[in-house]
């Protein structure tokens, strides 16, 4: 049997770590509703968006835009992998990266220059310990991406783009379907696949003719790349959305697996604690059997 | 009759007043606003959107974006909306000097260089 005094130290260490981790649960439920409401902020943004697309497109105007064309013989392509910087997130992390390793084979068989980029430590590690040396690494992204430090990003990527230093953009990230699902997406943003995605529910409602200023065809030079910016942050919204949610759920697992252990330690700890006794008892009245006898 | 002055960044709805009159700095100038406007999708250029309310005037500095007029209701679409007092006019003159020093060799990097130009001008005429 084991000794009693040890099964009692072990419960009390399981005991502080369930303290932790339920704390750390409740900063990732807190954390999740900011970035659920950030996201919703966006959907506010690109909903509008898509109804002046959709104005465009109602009145006529062609849409075609050097950033929608496929490029024949791509030569360079990127990679964008969003992961988190911290762990303790049950298998998020570890799902982006199985992802991305077949996609980086798939790239390099089809076009000749790869070049990876990675937002978090832990896909920058992940991806390092695999042997792929990613090219741009980021970390400042936390559980709150800026708009501000997105659009630099996706300015950058614009700008390789229409200077033909790449062909392709393609982004890992996970998104965020319902609390209960997130899933792992590739997703080609560069060439931009289509415009009016989201847009279909505004069909009916605009019968009202617009007055373009200063004409459609400058308003659809700038909504394609508004509309990239706005998809790109998305991406990292979601990643930050679902990273939170994977948080939460590893760290009530976390919680309720400590408390079964806490349980199971404490039977042990009790019999061992009574067999103790009886043993002292027993030798006791032996003892005393002893003096008697 | 008032007009709602609806701005949209894709962080948050940075504002949502009520306004008489309703300035927007379009791509190619100065656009005014009223009430009973005909509908309008327009293009934002760098500048600063003056609204008339009935508190006094007010003023916010805008990156660019979509100004969408319908039935009384503006709704702007920008990437950063700024209060005239917090712009940085130091920032803004460093960025100017940066942005003038941009290549501009091909087609694609001198569009570049001129938005990031026009995007620094703008903040400075806004601050001054």
């Amino acid at each position: 049997m084991a000794n009693a005094r040890a099964l009692d130290k072990r419960r009390k260490s399981i005991r502080n770590i369930r303290k932790i981790t339920r704390t750390m649960e409740l900063i990732a439920t807190a954390r999740y509703k900011k970035a659920m409401d950030r996201a919703a902020a966006v959907t506010a943004y690109t909903d509008r968006l898509s109804q002046i697309v959709n104005s465009l497109a109602d009145a006529g105007t062609e849409v075609r835009h050097p950033l929608l064309e496929q490029r024949k013989n791509p030569k360079a392509a990127r990679l964008l992998t969003l992961s988190s910087n911290r762990g303790l997130c049950g298998g998020y992390n570890a799902s982006v990266l199985r992802a991305t390793m077949p996609h980086i084979g798939e790239l390099k068989s089809a076009v000749s220059n790869v070049l990876v980029d990675v937002s978090g430590k832990r896909g920058i590690n992940g991806l390092k310990f695999r042997g792929i040396d990613p090219n741009d690494m980021y970390q400042q992204f936390e559980d709150q991406p800026g708009y501000d430090e997105v659009e630099v990003i996706a300015s950058k990527y614009l700008e390789l783009y229409v200077t033909g230093q790449m062909d392709r953009l393609d982004v890992v990230f996970t998104k965020f379907i319902s609390t209960s699902r997130q899933q792992v997406t590739i997703e080609t943003l560069l060439p931009f696949g289509s415009l009016d995605e989201g847009a279909d529910k505004h069909a009916q409602e605009t019968n009202t003719q617009y007055e373009f200023q200063p004409s459609a065809e400058s308003i659809l030079e700038e909504v394609v790349p508004t509309s990239f910016k706005a998809k790109l942050f998305k991406c990292f919204l979601d990643s930050a959305v679902s990273e939170q949610v994977a948080r939460m759920i590893a760290m009530k697992g976390a919680t309720e697996s400590a408390g079964d252990m806490i349980k199971q330690l404490s039977m042990t700890y009790n019999r061992a604690r009574q067999s103790q006794i009886t043993g002292e008892i027993m030798e006791i009245i032996g003892g005393v059997e002893a003096l008697e006898g | 009759m008032t007009l709602r002055c609806v701005v949209v960044t894709p962080e948050c709805t940075e504002l949502d007043r009520e306004a008489e009159y309703v300035s927007l700095p379009m791509f190619d100038g100065e656009l005014g606003v009223m009430s009973g406007r005909s509908p309008l999708i327009g293009r934002l250029g760098f500048g600063t959107i003056r609204l008339q309310t009935a508190a006094g005037p007010e003023r916010y500095y805008v990156d660019g974006g979509f100004a969408h007029v319908e039935g009384d209701v503006i709704n702007v679409l920008t990437g950063r909306s700024t209060p005239i007092d917090l712009i940085d006019r130091d920032k803004a003159h460093a960025d100017l000097d940066v942005a003038l020093a941009m290549p501009g060799s091909t087609p694609e990097e001198s569009q570049i260089r001129d938005t990031a130009v026009q995007r620094a001008r703008g903040q400075l005429r806004a601050s001054s």
